[in-house]
């Protein structure tokens, strides 16, 4: 893998001949990302694979028109021919662009930044992700008996991106990330079980120990076997819930994080990813007990989905979305800002040079609370502990949603007794919230790539939180 | 784009060769995408994306390796090849090499194309105001889709001596419409011919739903017939398809492992992979092997018949390639149900107690070797009450099992339709299905 540095003549040329053509803004992202990996399938080795990513997005604003625009033959010429079309598109559509777009006034930046990398990526090759693979296999293989196929994955990468727009701000960034991600099937006599497993974080190769991914895939076999072994069936009814904090981010994602992007709320997604349960006016409104406390933090060192600063060029901080129960601020870009009367938050998110950047999650959780995991699980009369799941949907308006247990066990009076097969929760989103009363002292996250947009495009992310107790829920069957 | 293709596959093939490879295939795709989205009866944004992609695969002494690169300067290119040449050094030696097919075939496949669809350019907007107009007309409020138009042209060269090229052309429109009590309906149009493209009726379509979904009545949980439409219907048949991959049998991620020759769905349902079909835009005349892309039965009456291969998996299943290579995993290109006799209303007077889903998203799996999976009806949805339609509903989850599914079909509709869109990657078509005895939940509130 290489570090090449980025060439800002052909971004500052088209920024400079939109504006002169009359655009009230314009900005360019000349973004690179080149990953490797490898793939294990049952111990046979795949072919290694190699990706090198490269090229320019630009986007201009037209008359209230936005226009996106994407090539990856990045020369004088094709600038020209890629500003011609991005011109007369711009004054053609904005006959129909009926809402004008507007951007919010960000600051001017001239900045440089880097996720913290102490074991350099770029040293790595495939002989090292192979090694790392077949441990991870070896650890696998100690419980064949129990689990015959199997899938697992080593990618690392390093992305960069250089940022220039009219206002004359520049910034340029790096990230590099390493992902593993896996498929195992347990299967004894008629029963059959399977869980996906993902760790990524963004860093160097460091990484490997501090995501845990050993001891982590060890602990998966583990559950598997015992699931086999001992799970029994689930019996529907009224149970409190513990869920630990893999499912804790898969809730937080999906039924806060996604509802609280303004682009979602003003109808920008209606007709892909969905719109949202929230109102433009729904600041203040309540949406769950006072131990609901949920941030999205994209600063957070290490993690899946680390940035400083946006694809719009402004600076990432906390934003602190539900405050004791209440609606207390919403994921913007710069138009959604304009549109809401305040300023981004730097939620602009693109994961590549021919993706706009719209507005994305960037690392979601549950803020942690006072309570050790006995606390929480001791004046439990008839609970059901969900630590992690395999199925899982919600409603494109993220009210109805459902995770269906993988690890999940039976509590009685406070004791943790037996594996469950496929506990159902299926819940909106207020009652989910509403029901929540207790939160652990410890967070975890966890990795995954979100999707969203059209064209469609995934961005690293984590999710997660501590466990969390929920009163008096639903558990159906599978 | 004919010159640039040429250029580019030349270039990599002759690096390729000269760092004396045992094996390479080297493909290079040039795609325009020409996209306009709206929302709330408006413009939000248009796309124009130019791109030139290449996939690279190299074999030297029993090692692999695939690479894509989005560079397309001649010293670049070299670059790339030269960096992917030389980690091959720290690259196992695996035990399942295959050679690359030599040329021996005859390419027979013929994809679309139409000048038209890559000369839209701007004109893409008109179509985003009668898709617009139309929703609005049959009582819409609100009105949000997409309009894109893509062109695609792909070159292959092999060390097996196969050089061949193919081009591809299609535009789809995906509207959704909302009325003033916020149902919706949604509306697909999807071609490879500018002539046989249809927003105004997806508009339509979207509007008239909307607007029919209006009132909105009480269910309970339980087990219903389901009549599900071709955008519903594609989902389940896209996964059908990807679940005869090879790959998937091997990973344990399909439910058709150790299936072959046996029954997995009632006689009266066939489903095809085809790599090049009119109307079909998911494939091309050659895989990534260079092997002609051909029809595949999947399920033949009822029958498991095949599944899908690369020449790898091909000879450790003992058997041929069936032209399904992709850079990795053998996949589907597009897939084909067979029609039945029923029209919609024929079915919905044939049902008792049954649900209408008219679209649907988020399909998950909690067992992929089981089939076990649960997806959410989304856009109109109506409750059936002894052959007719009684009202809308809301807040309903479909789950249940696919080969279950496959096996309680009572009903193939006549009409089909091709479906690609936002949650179906791989084109299909397909009519309408009435299945049989499906679990439909609600969540707590």
């Amino acid at each position: 893998m290489s570090r090449k540095n980025l060439d800002l003549e052909i971004p500052l040329y088209v920024v400079k001949k939109i504006e002169e053509a009359g655009a009230e803004y314009a900005e360019t992202r000349l973004h690179t990302r080149e990953e490797i990996g490898c793939i294990l399938k049952n111990g046979q080795l795949e072919p290694a694979i190699v990706t090198y990513s490269h090229g320019l997005g630009v986007r201009a604003l037209f008359n209230g028109t936005l226009v996106f625009s994407a090539t990856n033959i990045v020369n004088r010429e094709n600038a020209k021919k890629l500003i011609e079309e991005t011109l007369k598109k711009g004054k053609t559509a904005s006959n129909l662009t009926k809402n004008k777009v507007k951007f919010s006034r960000e600051r001017r930046l001239k900045k440089k930044w880097s996720a913290l990398e102490h074991q350099k990526l770029v040293d790595k090759s495939f002989e090292d992700l192979t090694k790392v693979l077949r441990e991870l296999d070896n650890i696998v293989l100690e419980e064949k008996d129990y689990i015959p196929m199997r899938f697992l994955e080593l990618e690392i990468s390093v992305e960069k991106k250089l940022f220039t727009n009219s206002q004359g701000t520049y910034i340029e960034g790096y990230v590099p990330r390493l992902y593993i991600g896996g498929f195992l099937t347990g299967l004894k006599e008629s029963k059959s079980v399977q869980k996906v497993i993902e760790f990524g974080g963004s860093g160097g190769w460091e990484l490997i120990t501090k995501l845990n991914v050993f001891e982590e895939i060890r602990k998966q076999v583990q559950v598997i076997k015992e699931i086999l072994e001992k799970g029994q069936k689930t019996v529907a009814g009224v149970y409190d819930i513990i869920t630990g904090p893999e499912v804790t981010g898969i809730m937080v994602h999906e039924s806060i994080g996604h509802p609280f992007e303004a682009d979602r709320i003003l109808g920008r997604e209606g007709a892909q990813a969905g719109e949202s349960y929230l109102k433009p006016t729904d600041l203040g409104r309540q949406i769950g007990s006072e131990e609901a406390n949920i941030s999205d933090d994209p600063t957070i060192p290490g993690s899946y989905g680390f940035y400083l600063y946006d694809d719009e060029g402004v600076p990432a901080r906390k934003r602190k979305l539900v405050v004791n129960g209440i609606v207390n601020e919403l994921l913007h870009n710069r138009a959604t800002a304009r549109e809401f009367k305040t300023k981004s938050n730097g939620a602009a998110r693109s994961n590549k040079f021919d993706r706009e950047p719209i507005v994305r999650m960037a690392n979601t959780y549950v803020e942690p609370g006072d309570y050790t995991f006995d606390e929480l699980i001791k004046d439990v009369k008839r609970g059901v502990l969900v630590n992690s799941f395999m199925e899982w949907n919600i409603d494109d308006i993220r009210w109805n949603q459902r995770y269906v247990g993988h690890e999940s066990y039976l509590i009685e009076n406070g004791e943790i007794k037996y594996p469950l097969i496929n506990p159902v929760i299926e819940v909106t989103t207020e009652r989910l919230w509403s029901s929540l009363d207790a939160r652990g002292k410890e967070i975890q996250f966890w990795a995954a790539t979100c999707g969203k947009g059209d064209p469609m495009q995934g961005v690293p992310v984590w999710a997660g939180g501590p466990y969390l107790r929920f009163r008096n829920l639903e558990v159906k069957t599978r | 784009m004919k010159e640039i293709l040429d250029e580019i596959v030349d270039n990599v093939f002759k690096k390729a060769l000269e760092l004396k490879v045992d094996d390479t295939s080297i493909i290079a795709v040039y795609g325009i995408e020409n996209m306009a989205r709206f929302s709330n009866n408006s413009i939000t944004v248009i796309d124009t994306l130019n791109e030139v992609a290449v996939f690279l695969y190299m074999i030297k002494d029993g090692k692999k390796v695939v690479g894509t690169t989005y560079s397309v300067r001649k010293e670049e290119l070299d670059k790339f090849v030269e960096r992917l040449f030389s980690s091959m050094q720290f690259v196992e030696k695996s035990s399942d090499i295959t050679s690359l097919p030599k040329n021996v075939f005859k390419y027979l496949g013929k994809n679309d194309y139409d000048e038209k669809i890559e000369k839209l350019g701007e004109g893409i907007v008109d179509y985003c105001e009668s898709a617009i107009n139309a929703a609005l007309s049959e009582g819409a409020k609100r009105v949000s889709g997409t309009i894109s138009a893509n062109v695609e042209m792909c070159k292959i060269r092999t060390s097996g001596g196969i050089e061949e090229e193919d081009r591809i052309s299609y535009i789809s429109a995906n509207i959704r419409a909302f009325s003033e009590t916020n149902s919706s309906g949604h509306g697909l149009s999807c071609s490879t011919y500018l002539s046989k493209f249809y927003p105004e009726e997806a508009g339509k379509t979207a509007g008239m739903f909307s607007r029919e979904s209006k009132k909105v009545g009480r269910w309970d949980e339980g087990e219903y017939d389901l009549i599900i439409s071709p955008t519903v219907a594609a989902d389940i048949f896209q996964m059908v398809g990807i679940s005869a991959s090879a790959f998937r049998i091997d990973t344990g991620t399909s439910f058709f492992k150790d299936c072959l020759g046996k029954k997995v769905a009632v006689e009266s349902l066939t489903v095809e992979d085809y790599g090049t079909i009119e109307g079909g835009f998911g494939g091309r005349k050659f895989d990534d092997e260079g092997v002609p892309t051909q029809k595949n039965t999947i399920i033949e009456e009822g029958v498991l018949k095949t599944y899908l291969h690369n020449t790898t998996t091909a000879k450790k299943y003992g058997t041929t390639s069936t032209g399904n290579a992709g850079i990795i995993a053998p996949h589907p290109w597009n897939i084909v149900v067979n029609a039945g006799d029923m029209s919609v209303d024929e079915m919905i007077r044939e049902c008792k107690r049954a649900v209408y889903v008219t679209n649907n998203w988020y399909t998950r799996y909690q067992n992929y070797m089981r089939g076990e999976y649960s997806t959410i009806p989304r856009d109109a949805t109506f409750l059936i009450e002894n052959g007719s339609i009684k009202y809308a509903i809301n807040g309903t989850r479909i789950s249940d099992s696919i080969p279950r599914q496959l096996s309680s079909i009572k009903a193939i509709g006549k009409e089909r339709k091709w479906i690609k869109w936002w949650e179906v990657e791989i084109p299909v078509y397909t009519p309408t299905i009435l299945v049989e005895k499906t679990r439909v939940t609600k969540a707590q509130f």
